[in-house]
Parts: C-alpha cells; structure tokens; sequence
C-alpha cells in the first residue's frame, strides 16, 4: 500500500529536507517537528491539552502513560526507521519516509511485496525495466548516482550511495511529457532525459545507452501514456483490497434526500437513465415538477450540449436554488426558445421568496458575446422576465493553464528570492483564485441573504460553472465540509456532471500539447485550502487530505478521476474495475481529519477575496523544493492531537464518575455548584 | 442625558483648570468611577458620547459588529459594548479598555456618509450626518464605528467634531499634554508611584542587575563597571557596562576616545559555548600614541577570548534608517488603504507592490545577518563585535535578534522585556527621536524597533513552539510604541531619562541605580506627570489580554543552570583551527577578510603596533570560520551539518534558531499590517460563544471537574481523591522521560514544577486575584473565573489565552501590591480633597 504513503509522502514532500543528505545516522526528526509551521494554534492546543492532562495526572494512577509510552515507541520505532535506512534526500517524495511519517499508511502496507532491489511494490504492480547507472540531475544538490526502476506504475530511483540514501519516486501518470535533454557533459553514450510532471516538477536524468537494453524511454512513454498504446490504465490493474468501499460513498437519492428532495417544487427525474437525453449528464436529475417531459427535451435542444438547468443545491430554508446549465444556444440571430424561458420562470416560482432570478455566466462578457457567433450566447434579459444576468468576468481554461505553466517556473527548480512576490502576482494565479471565490461568495450571498434562486453556467457547464457551484455549495453548507461531505461534492458536482477530467489531466495519453488540458479541479482544491486557511476549524478534512486528492487526481491509481462523463465511466466498469480514491482515505479517516473541526452547521462561510487575505498554497506548489521548511510533522502532529484528545475526554468521563460518586457520598452540607456538569456528554465532531 | 449638558473644551483651554475640574469631581466620583456605564480614570472628564454605535471587530476579535456606547474623553475614544460586566469599583485604573484608542494614536479621522467620505480635520465642517467613522491609527489598526439611524444626529456631528479637535495633532508640545490628560492627576501620579516594578524581569538599571545578567550567561571573566556612572565617559552609553575582568576603570577611561560616541566594545551576552557578544561604534580616527592605550584597546576589544575576534561590520549590508523609514511608510500606504483617498493598491498589484515596499528584504537581511553572527558563536571561543558607525540603531537589531536565536530565555515575556531594557533602552537606542513623538524631527524618524519588532515575529512564525511569548505580545508592544506615555520610549538614552526623573525631584541614587518608580512625594507639585514603563502592562491591557502574552505552557524544559558558562561538552567539534592570538577578521557580505586598517591602531602607519608580537592573521585561519558560517547557509538545505549540534541533538536549547529566508517562507505580519483593512468583510466568524471549541468545552469541563474533585475532598475529609493529593507532587519524571524518548507531542513538564520551584516569587497574601484554579485552599468558595467566560468566545486563541491562566498557575502578578494593600490610590482619592 505504498501508494497511499506515496501520496502522503508527496503531502510530506514539501518538506523534505528533514533528513540531511550526508549524514545517515543524523536524526533530529522527531525534535523538528515541534518546529513545523502549524502556525501557534496547534503548539496551544498541544500545550494546553498536555497541561490540563498533567494537572490531571495522579500520582499513583497514570493510565495515560502507557498511551504516552506507545507513542513514544512509535516515534523511535520511526527513529529506528528513518536512521536505517529512510534516509533520503529532500527533494522527492521518496516512498520510506512518507511511510514513517505516515505509519498507520502502513496498514495496508504489509501487503506490498518486497522486490529485488527493494523496489517496493502496489498489489498489481510489476517491474517493467531497471537501469544501473543512472544519474539524477538534482537541481539542489548536483548528481546522484543510482539505480532506475520502471514499473507501470511508478518511477523509482534510489541511489547506490550506502552513505546518503535517496529514493525518488514519481507516478507515471504526472508525468506530462518527456524530453531527451543534452547531457554532453557526462561523456558518450549518455542520454538525457527530463520527466517533465504535472505536479510542479521536472526531474532530469542521464544515463548510458549501451543499445543490449530496452531504452529506458521506449518503456517509459509506453507506460506513462498507456492509453496512447493500447494498454490499459494502472487503475485496472490495482489490485488492493481496502475494508471500506468509496463507491458507495455518493448516493443520489441519498445526497438529494439530504437536501430534502423531492419535494413539491422540484422531483427526481429518470429522464436521463440511458443518458440519452444528455451523455455528459448523470443518469439521476432534479427537474421542476411542472415542467412536461417533452418540454425539457425542447430545453435540452436549445442548452448547448443538452446541459439543461438541474438543481444542484437547495437552500433548506429559503427554498432558494442553485441550478446549473450550459449557454444557451441563441445564436448570432438571438433566437429564443419558449420552454426554456418558462423552465427559468418555473426554477423562479419554485422559490416563493423571490420574484427574481440571478443567472451567473462565469464568463467573460466579451467571449460570452463573441460566443454568439459561434451559436451560443448568453439569455436576454428582455426576453426572460424578472432575470437578472451577472458575468463573473473568469477567463477560460487556455488562460488557465497558461498561468498555472507560468507558476511552475516560479517555483521549481529555483526560486528568485527578490522577485518572489512579484513573480507570484504576473503568473495571475492568485487572481484567478481570487475571481473564482468572489463569484461563489457572489451566488452564496445571493442565496443566503437575497434568498434568490440562482442559475450558473459558462459555455459547457462543466469547467467553471463546476468550480462556482462546488464553492458556492461548500460556503453555504456545512455537510461539504466533512470529511464525507466534501467526497460527495465532489462526486456529484465534478464527476457526475461530467467535468471531463480525462481531457482536462490527460490521463494516460501523450498528446500533451492537447488544448482541452487545464488545471481546474487544482483551482478548485485551492479555492478549497485558501477558506481552510481563513477558517481553520470550520473544515472536517486537513491539508494533507487535499494534497492527496490533487495527487491521485493524476496518479491513475484509483478510478475517481478516471474518463470524462457518468457514461463513459459506466460503460467502462469502473466502480466495479478500479478502486475508489475514497476507499482509500476512509480507511484511515484519522490521517486526514482536522482535530480542530467544529461543526458550525448554519453558518455560511464567506471567505475575504482580497488578495491580501489569499496566500499561495506553498505546501502544494513550492513542495519538491528542499528549502522549504519542512511540512512532515504537521499532519503527524494532528494525528496525535487527535489521539490526547480521545485521551483526555476519557479521563474526563473517569473524572466525572468519580466525582459523582463523591457529591453522592459527601454532598449535603454544600448546594451543587454552578459548575454542575457531570454527565455532560462530550461530543466533538471528529 | 449627556446630550444636554454636553461639555466640549478645547484641549488646550481645558488644561488649565484639569486640576480644579478634578478635584471637584473626585467628590462626586468616589463611590463610583463610573460616567454613563463608562470607567474613567481620575481626573478624566467625558466630552462627548454617542449611544447606539456599532463597532466593527476585526478578525483577530471574532469579526462581526459590537453595539453599545461611543465616549470621547480627553483622552481616549473609548467604546463600551452593552451588556459589558460590571468592574470593581476598587480595581486599578486601566488606560484603555480592550475596545478603547488613545487620541494620541489617532491619525487621521474619516467619516463616511451616504455616497460620500470627509477627512476630518480640527477646522472642518460637515455638511452631512455621518453614517460610520473610521479612525486611522499609528500602529495600523483602523477602527471603524458605525452609527445607528436610532443615533441622534447631533450626537453624531458632536462626537465627530469632538474628536476631530481633540485628538492630538502631530506638533510639539502635544505629546506633554496628552501625558497631563492621561496621568496628571493626583491620583493618577500617586497611583503610579506607588507602582512596583516588575521584579521577573531584569532592568538592567542597577550594578546587580547586570551581575544578575553575567552569573545567567555564566560570563565569569567579565565584571560590570561603572566608570561612566554620571556619564562623563559617553554621554548615550548607560550608566553601567560591562568590561573584561583584567581592564581596570583607570585604563579603561583612555579607551573612550577611541570610539565614536565614547562607545566602546561593551559585552552584551555570552553563548553557552563560550562566545562572547559585543557591541560598538565605529574607531575614532585618532593617533594612537600610547601602547598602553593600544594594549586597553585589545584587551576591551577581544574580551576575555585571547584568540578570534570577528569583527561584523552592520553598515554595508543592513538598510539604513533611512530606508526603513521609506519602506515602512510605503507599507503603511499599502496597507492601510484609506477610503478618503480612495488610493488603494488594485489587487492584482498586491504582491509586487509590497515586494516594492522592500520591508521583507529589510527584515530578511536582519534575519541574515543575525543568522551569521548566531552561527559564528556557536562555533565557541571567540568574541564577535558587533559594530555600527553610531552602534545605536541596527546593531540592536542584530544584537538583540541573535540572542533572541540563541537564547531560550529570550524567547519568554520576561525574558524578552529584560532583552529590550539591555539592548535598546539602556544601550541607548534613540526611541524619542526615531519614533518621533514630538514630530519635530522628521528627518531621524525610522521605525527600526519595529523592524525588530517584525523580524522576531518571522521567527515566531516560523517556530511558534519555542517561543513562550506570543503573537500578542510582540502587537501589544508595537502598539504601545506609538503611545507617548512610556518612559521606556521616552528618551534617547538613559542619560535623558534620569534627568527627567530628577527634574521631578527624585533624588538621585547613583549607587542602587535611578528607577522609574517614583517617590510618593515628587507627585505633589511638578507639572510633568511620572511616566510608566511599558513594561507596566496592567496600566493598558486587562488581565486576560495580558494572560494572552504568554503560551500556556512554557515551551522549553526549564534549563539547567549552566556549568561555568561552557555547554560546550564536545569541544573537539567546534574547536576551530588553531589561531594565532590575537587574529581579527571582518565579517562582511559572507566572506571573512583581515583587512590591514581593520583596527586603525595596528595598521602600519602608527608604528608603534610594529613591534608587537601580534603578527597579521594569515588567511588560513579562514576556513574554520567559514565553515561556521556554512553551517548557516546549508541549514537552508537538506544538507545541514546536524553535526554541530553535537549529541545533543535538536534538544540542545542553545540551538539557534534559524529562520527559513527563501521567498515562500518570509511572511507578512498580517496581524499586525493588516488589522484595519476596510477590505475585510464584516461576516460573522463560526466561533462565538454558543459554539465553543470543542478543546475549549474539553478544557473547560476539565477545569470544572477539579474543582469539584478539590470541592468533594474537603467536604468528605477521610477520602482525598487522588487527583488533588497528587497535584503537588508531580509526575516531572515521567513526563521528562517521554520527552527524551522523542515523543514528539510530549510536553515538558515545566508549568507546575516551575510554579513550585518558584514559590518565593510569589507573596503568599496576593491571592485576592484568580488562581484559585491551582490547589484551592480548603473550603473556599465555588471559584468565580471571570476571565474565562469573557475569553472564552470570541475565537479559539482567546479561549487558550484564557484558559492559561488557569491551568498554569505560573505567578502572575507583575507587581506586587505594595503591602499597605493596593487600593491605596482608591482610598485616598476622597480623602485627599476633604
């Protein structure tokens, strides 16, 4: 199950440099991570806890020491582990650190099979080529000499060098594309090579080509774009066993049930059962009641790619929705379509709070305009009454990625410690953020306090409309800010409705220069940590959860991400092919929980959009650079908050017994204090 | 209602008859200090008031709004929130509530109306009723109030116009009358002279404060003198300092000359290893005749390390004042924003711009430069001179920042504040003029003690765990900084301060040391009120905004008195290659060089040195100095030499501290720059009162089962629970051992046993305040714990700060009621008009 640790041990990469490349037997991890940059509110919490669970300790009796002790034998077993033999060097996300780091990854651990050459492997997983010899290019550190191994899952070298191990790792399916780089220096024969990945990375190799030996490349490109030579994605080939199933994590009619759907307004369509009325949609929709059948088809005609309006979130209050939809085909001659000008008056009616009706386009006004000449366009306001119409002025996924292409020289593999600032601000990056959290707090205002149904949609409907209505949906409530919850967010506002993640990452496939390539969901993951950030307890999940779900978003290891709509999906057999990413994280929810959550249920989070108030999300962009203070013990520091936590409300339920037994043995002369609270259960959200 | 017999005075026309006005109101006021639900300090008069305002909180207060009552005094603009509890009648006098702002820390006074905003000046009239009031303050808060349409009309107008002529208009001579506003009256001085000085911290002020300060470092071969002691010998210097054991005072004297400012190499801090710091202004450009003048000038010079001397030369590399001043203001601007002006950064500016305010690369290059002095005495066994042409600006940054890195004693509130007497107050930083309270210099204005200020909170973020001061702390005193009351800030040097404190008739004490505590009889007549320290922080924050100056729980173990100054147990590591004696290099931009006119007296041209047996270093002993510093900048990278933190490991607590520099790590102190931002939306945060954290609810419950636990053990006398018999023993062994064991959530024990060890510091009758939580007395009453329940909701560092208090049981007083019993000042208000 190395994987899983792979992943924490990207989260982990951020901060590599805890093992100083050079000493083997250095080991002052443990004594780091009081260090980590939590920022102060863990160390308080730390501190606190530690001294009210002192203050409490008894002389004679001290049942939490053995729990003490147990982590104290952890952390040297992790000393042990580190000192042996994990040492590595900062900047990878080699496997054996992230192990430590993470241990209860090492759950399902034990099934990874040894290999030779200590090349440990994922059930499925099998050696495709190993090359002696091989040169990393470290761009921090110079040369390291090593041994390269190729599976078709993983990238994995380690060095010969007894003296400072390093172990890099890199899944194949972040790799972007590969080059052939000038390696003259190194002498004849040797070849350059540069992985150039997804993930804010390009680590570079040289090596000898000495013609008896399968190119390392040839094997490299065959399995880092299977798709583009008839093999199949890893994900089919995985062969973990988890105790909890994530399939079963998003239900529909659950989820729409939550909502408290249907009710008389709005009813749960089968329309799109045989995704015939629209592929790129779910097969299960939440339509108004009084609509007919044959109408939404004449709706599905006019909306581009038959993306008709459909509920996506209900405000339990207000009955306010949040419907979504592509543009409407209007066309240079401004045709207009009656059924669906009635459909938005019904979506209207169906809140009785609100004669109006919002429509955000996300777009740009001007390509909204430009659209039309292209058949689409944008509702008239004349023609559909009570509507007003909002642009959210967001530019398209081109500009995206080419901001995103820009923050990537920034940040790897040096960064300009004069410019730093000012770089960050021309890559724009944060000023897409920055629009994309202002549109949501835009739509969850206009829900929250105008209780007015909202319609969002862009062109398709599935790059930024997706991104609106998630964020909008996880300010207004506060079931997606769970660690569950949010797993259903994206489920059904990104997977289901047909955000096309295989087009958009490139699973798989070598054309890298494909256009339709964007980093969307990494904005929304973004938008996502900027409100954890300003709002550190409202959220179930930590950081280290977020890193992992933007991992394995190119990993190909688990079939979440996999293909573009519901249907392709289906056809492919994925849920019952591939692991679910969910399986995954719910199997060790304890790694990914934030022991300061509180459930603040009611409470719209409006996050401040200033870019003063925005901040660039280091831990994930900056994270292969070994300066970079270390972010290990972070998530290890929560987990163990988590666990004095469960320890102290023990003790507390000890405490309260016992002091019940007292007030009864000994009360009369004293009236109960105000401070009466025995019984009191202490239910924390986690 | 006020509105009707409304007072508005001119400062000035009021001032007058302050003392008349005063007296006559202390009859009234007796009983109660109270005027309209607002707690006044003697002699504090209410000019105005606004009922129904709204107060916007910033972030860091829980955001949202507070409704309740606006006041303007002469003195402060002062909000009480409705329903705010009821205070002690006989509690100490408070200047500033937790909502208030001292109109000396106004800056500009905005209003905004429909569709419209005003600056408002003295002269100003307004032609509209104005819907919010922004108050632009000096240490960047932006306090915004907001009117209700329920807000009578003239209650607003007045209040703007209130405010608008009172507050203090930066020129000469405001800064003496908002003293007079804030402390004149009698009360107030009698009140403050009977203050203590806070006896946790060191004031350096006293020969034995600086002996205390040596036998802490273990600085055996060093002794303080007091040959300046009526400051002949340098005017800046203070009155002490601290010289090689073998200089004597006579030899010492013919040194002075030879520095600017009579400032000579003086000792500032000794690392465990056996390093010596020291600090000194540039050499003078003099002859120097004399070998024993020569021999003086080594001797002081090398200290007591006969071998390296670094010399670390603060000019080239540092910004100057000059810069700090422009890249400070260029901060203010940016983030201050200003909706009168409507000039604010675009936002997709915002980031370049503030990389084009260069405070970062400012602070970054202090951190820099401190990292490289920390590193080179960790190497052991030399002496590393600090030196500035005037030694009275950066070099307390520096000097003051590497201790900070090296010392965990510096890193604690009492620790930091004895940090700040040694090295900025007494060192003579000029305070009064680069803050420039008297606005009459604005050429010397630079906000350097902020930069400091900034530096330590980059190194606070960077290692929240090692520091037992907090966040609050460091705003807290930037904030005070920009209130013209502290005789801390007062002066440029200790020689001003004294004078002033003779000027008001306090006698003179050369051998004990001058104090700033002042004899109860020079309040009776000078005009000049007596000034506090800052460090008084009772007199501006209330108890629980102080307990949140400190973490809980003291984040190192506690530390072991060092061996003969020397932790250096492995010498062989950090033993540098062997040197001649007496070798000096310059430290400069990262390299190390022996330049011929290093020391003006050895190079060639005086002749004299010629004949010593001290012959120019050769640049072989380079390399080991240069490995030190090395193991600075590796530190940065995976590959840092972890050998030299010995076997000690990462829990040597002499490890400095050593900032991350790289852009992504440098931050912004947002809670300081960025309070104010109007940009900021006035949401309501998740955490308020009814949804404590859940810790909180776990601490909070924990707390009451003690007490109930402590409660049951005195009714049911035969059954003590064990929870209370075994508080006073504590389990340190078990938990000290887990430390070692590198659990790395293990805390050290040091909250109770430095509560115990420390019991002396404590004076057993003072337990009227609320530390009931730690091993209540027999049978007292169910214990009230007010702070807690005010802490307790705003957000959750509110709840830990409150919670400190109690869990700790750290002695908290800062000073100690006088033993006459500290409502002294209360008691004789009435008493003295009668």
């Amino acid at each position: 199950m190395e994987k899983q640790a792979g992943a924490a041990g990207a989260a982990d990469g951020a901060g590599p440099n805890r093992k100083p490349w050079g000493s083997p037997t250095c080991g002052p991890a443990a004594g780091d991570s009081l260090d980590s940059p939590t920022g102060s509110h863990v160390e308080w919490c730390k501190q606190l806890i530690a001294a009210t669970i002192s203050s409490q300790i008894s002389g004679s009796v001290q049942p939490d020491v053995s729990i003490r002790d147990k982590a104290g034998r952890r952390a040297d077993f992790l000393q042990d582990l580190q000192d042996e033999e994990l040492c590595y060097h900062g900047d990878s996300d080699s496997e054996p650190p992230s192990n430590a780091s993470n241990l209860p990854a090492l759950r399902y651990g034990a099934q990874v099979k040894m290999f030779q050459n200590q090349v440990p492997l994922l059930p499925g997983e099998t050696i495709q080529t190993t090359v002696k010899d091989v040169m990393y290019i470290c761009p921090f550190s110079g040369l390291v000499n090593g041994t390269l191994t190729v599976t078709d899952y993983k990238l994995y070298f380690s060095s010969v060098d007894k003296e400072s191990p390093f172990i890099l790792d890199v899944n194949l399916g972040a790799i972007s594309r590969l080059e052939t780089i000038s390696v003259s220096n190194q002498g004849e024969n040797t070849k350059g090579l540069e992985l150039v990945c997804k993930d804010m990375r390009s680590p570079r190799f040289a090596y000898k080509t000495e013609g008896r030996q399968l190119d390392v490349l040839e094997v490299l490109v065959k399995h880092a774009f299977p798709l583009s030579h008839s093999l199949s994605l890893f994900a089919f080939l995985y062969k973990e066993q988890f105790p909890v199933d994530g399939w079963k994590v998003y239900d529909p009619a659950a989820e729409y049930r939550r909502q408290g759907l249907p009710n008389e307004s709005w009813t749960i369509s089968k329309m799109n059962i045989t995704y015939e009325l629209c592929d790129t949609y779910p097969s299960v929709l939440v339509v108004p009641t009084n609509i007919t059948e044959e109408d939404i088809r004449r709706v599905a005609v006019f909306r581009g790619r038959h993306r008709i309006p459909v509920l996506s979130w209900i405000h339990p209050e207000s009955q306010a929705s949040i419907v979504r939809c592509s543009q409407p085909l209007v066309g240079p001659s401004d045709r207009r379509c009656k059924e669906d000008e009635r459909f938005l008056q019904i979506i209207m009616d169906a809140n009785a709070q609100s004669h109006k009706l919002t429509i955000f386009d996300a777009r740009q006004s001007s390509v909204a305009v430009t659209n039309k000449a292209k058949d689409g366009g944008f509702e008239s306001e004349s023609f559909y009454p009570n509507v007003e119409l909002n642009f959210l002025e967001i530019p398209n996924i081109h500009v995206m990625r080419e901001s995103l292409r820009k923050m990537k020289d920034v940040v790897y593999p040096t960064i300009d410690e004069a410019h730093w600032l000012s770089a960050i601000d021309q890559t724009h990056w944060l000023e897409y953020i920055r629009l994309l959290l202002s549109g949501a707090a835009k739509v969850a205002d206009k829900l929250e306090s105008g209780k007015t149904s909202v319609v969002v949609h862009c062109s398709d409907g599935w790059d930024r409309t997706a991104q609106i209505t998630s964020l909008a949906m996880l300010m207004l409530d506060s079931y997606y800010r769970t660690l569950r919850g949010f797993q259903v967010l994206v489920e059904k506002e990104w997977i289901s409705f047909g955000h096309k993640f295989s087009a958009r990452v490139g699973h798989g496939d070598e054309n890298h220069a494909n256009s339709e390539r964007s980093p969307l969901f990494i904005q929304f993951i973004d938008c996502v940590w900027q409100m954890t950030r300003q709002f550190p307890a409202a959220f179930e999940f930590n950081e280290l959860f977020l890193l992992t779900v933007v991992d394995h978003l190119y990993s190909c290891l688990f079939g979440t991400f996999l293909f573009n709509s519901e249907q392709e999906r289906t056809a492919k057999e994925v849920q019952t092919q591939t692991v679910s990413l969910w399986s995954y994280i719910n199997s060790q929810p304890e790694d990914f929980t934030n022991p300061f959550y509180v459930d603040y249920k009611n409470h719209v989070l409006y996050p401040l959009v200033s870019s003063r108030h925005l901040q660039l999300w280091t831990g994930y962009y900056a994270r292969w650079n070994p300066r970079m203070r270390p972010q290990v013990p972070v998530h290890q520091t929560l987990k163990e908050l988590l666990i004095l936590r469960a320890e102290l409300q023990r003790r507390v339920e000890e405490l309260q017994r016992e002091a019940a037994t007292h007030s009864l043995s000994s009360s009369s002369d004293h009236s109960p204090s105000p401070t009466h609270t025995t019984g009191t259960p202490l239910h924390t959200a986690v | 209602m006020l509105t009707g017999s409304k007072t508005t005075f001119k400062v000035r026309q009021m001032l007058p008859d302050i003392k008349e006005r005063m007296l006559s109101q202390t009859g009234v006021n007796a009983r109660s200090r109270d005027v309209f639900g607002l707690r006044c300090l003697p002699g504090e008069c209410v000019l105005q008031r606004a009922v129904m305002v709204r107060k916007k909180l910033t972030a860091r207060e829980g955001r949202g709004w507070l409704s309740g009552t606006l006041f303007c005094t002469h003195f402060r603009v002062a909000f009480v929130p409705q329903d705010s509890p009821k205070l002690d009648d006989n509690a100490d006098p408070v200047l500033l509530g937790d909502h208030d702002v001292a109109l000396a820390s106004i800056e500009k006074v905005v209003v905004v109306g429909p569709n419209r905003t005003k600056l408002v000046t003295p002269n100003s009239s307004l032609k509209f009723t104005p819907e919010e009031l922004v108050l632009y303050c000096r240490d960047m808060r932006v306090i915004c109030f907001l009117f209700d349409r329920l807000t009578p009309d003239a209650q607003v107008i007045e209040m703007t116009y209130t405010i608008a002529k009172t507050y203090q208009p930066p020129k000469p001579g405001s800064v003496l009358s908002f003293q007079n506003a804030a402390l004149g009256s009698v009360e107030m001085k009698q009140f403050l002279s009977n203050r203590r000085r806070d006896a946790h911290m060191n004031w350096f002020e006293s020969t034995s404060d600086w002996e205390q300060e040596l036998e802490r470092c273990g600085a055996a071969s060093w002794r303080v003198s007091s040959v300046n002691d009526r400051f002949e010998m340098s005017t800046s210097l203070s009155r002490f300092i601290v010289v090689p054991q073998k200089v004597l005072d006579t030899e010492l004297k013919k040194s002075f000359a030879h520095f600017n400012e009579g400032r000579i190499p003086r000792w500032c801090w000794r690392h465990p290893r056996g390093s010596d710091l020291l600090r000194m202004a540039s050499f003078q450009n003099n002859i120097y005749h004399e070998k024993d003048d020569i021999r003086n000038l080594e001797m002081v010079l090398f200290g007591c390390q006969s071998s390296l001397c670094v010399v670390v030369e603060l000019g080239e590399e540092l910004p100057s004042p000059a810069d700090i001043q422009l890249a400070h203001s260029r901060l203010r601007a940016l983030c201050l924003g200003d909706i009168s002006t409507s000039v604010s950064v675009p936002d997709d500016k915002w980031l370049s711009t503030l990389e084009g305010t260069h405070w970062l690369d400012y602070t970054r290059s202090c951190l820099r430069k401190a990292c490289e002095v920390a590193c080179l005495l960790r190497g052991g066994h030399l002496t590393v001179a600090l030196q500035e042409v005037e030694d009275r600006d950066l070099s307390c940054v520096v000097s003051s920042l590497v201790q900070v890195m090296c010392d965990p004693h510096c890193r604690t509130q009492p620790g930091f504040q004895g940090l700040v007497q040694k090295e900025w107050v007494m060192a003579g930083h000029r305070f009064c003029s680069r803050v420039n309270y008297h606005r009459d210099n604005d050429k010397e204005e630079a906000p350097i003690f902020l930069l400091f200020l900034d530096c330590v909170w980059q190194l606070w973020s960077q290692y929240p765990s090692r520091f037992q001061l907090t966040e609050d702390f460091l705003l807290a005193l930037h904030d005070s900084i920009h209130l013209p009351l502290f005789s801390s800030f007062l002066a440029n040097c200790q020689r001003e301060r004294c004078k002033r404190s003779q000027n008001l008739g306090q006698s003179y004490t050369p051998v004990n040391g001058w104090r700033d505590t002042l004899h109860p009889d020079s309040s009776s007549d000078p005009s000049d009120p007596p000034l506090p320290a800052v460090w008084d922080w009772a007199l501006q924050y209330s108890k629980p905004k102080q307990d949140r100056f400190t973490q809980p729980v003291p984040p190192t173990p506690p530390l072991q008195p060092l061996l003969n100054g020397n932790l250096n147990t492995n010498p062989d590591t950090h033993r540098l290659t062997d040197t001649i004696p007496g070798s000096v290099f310059l430290l400069s931009r990262g390299t190390f060089s022996c330049p011929a006119n290093l020391l003006p007296w050895r190079s060639g041209s005086s002749g004299v040195y010629k004949k010593s047996h001290r012959r120019a270093p050769s640049s072989e002993n380079v390399p080991g100095l240069e490995r030190l510093l090395k193991a600075w900048a590796l530190s940065e990278f995976p590959q840092s030499l972890t050998s030299t933190s010995g076997p000690q490991g990462p829990l040597d607590p002499y490890e400095p501290l050593l900032p991350l520099l790289m852009g992504p790590c440098m931050g912004l102190w947002r809670e300081c720059y960025l309070r104010g931002a109007l940009h900021a939306q006035a949401f309501s945060h998740p955490f308020s009162a009814n949804h404590p954290h859940p810790v909180e609810r776990l601490a909070r419950e924990v707390l009451q089962l003690r007490d109930k636990l402590a409660q049951a053990s005195t009714a049911g006398e035969g059954s003590t629970p064990p929870a209370v018999t075994a508080e006073p023993r504590r389990p340190d062994a078990n938990l000290n051992q887990n430390t070692n064991n590198g659990g790395t959530f293990l805390f050290p024990a040091a909250p109770r046993s430095q509560g115990t060890a420390a019991p002396k510091a404590a004076p057993p009758p003072t337990s009227t305040n609320q530390h009931t939580s730690r091993a209540p007395p027999p049978g007292s009453a169910p214990p009230s714990r007010p702070a807690h329940k005010d802490a307790g909701g705003s957000n959750k560092h509110t709840f830990l700060f409150g919670h400190s208090s109690a869990s700790e049981a750290r002695p908290e007083q800062r000073y100690y009621p006088p033993p006459n019993n500290a409502k002294l000042p209360k008691s004789n208000g009435p008493s003295l008009p009668s």
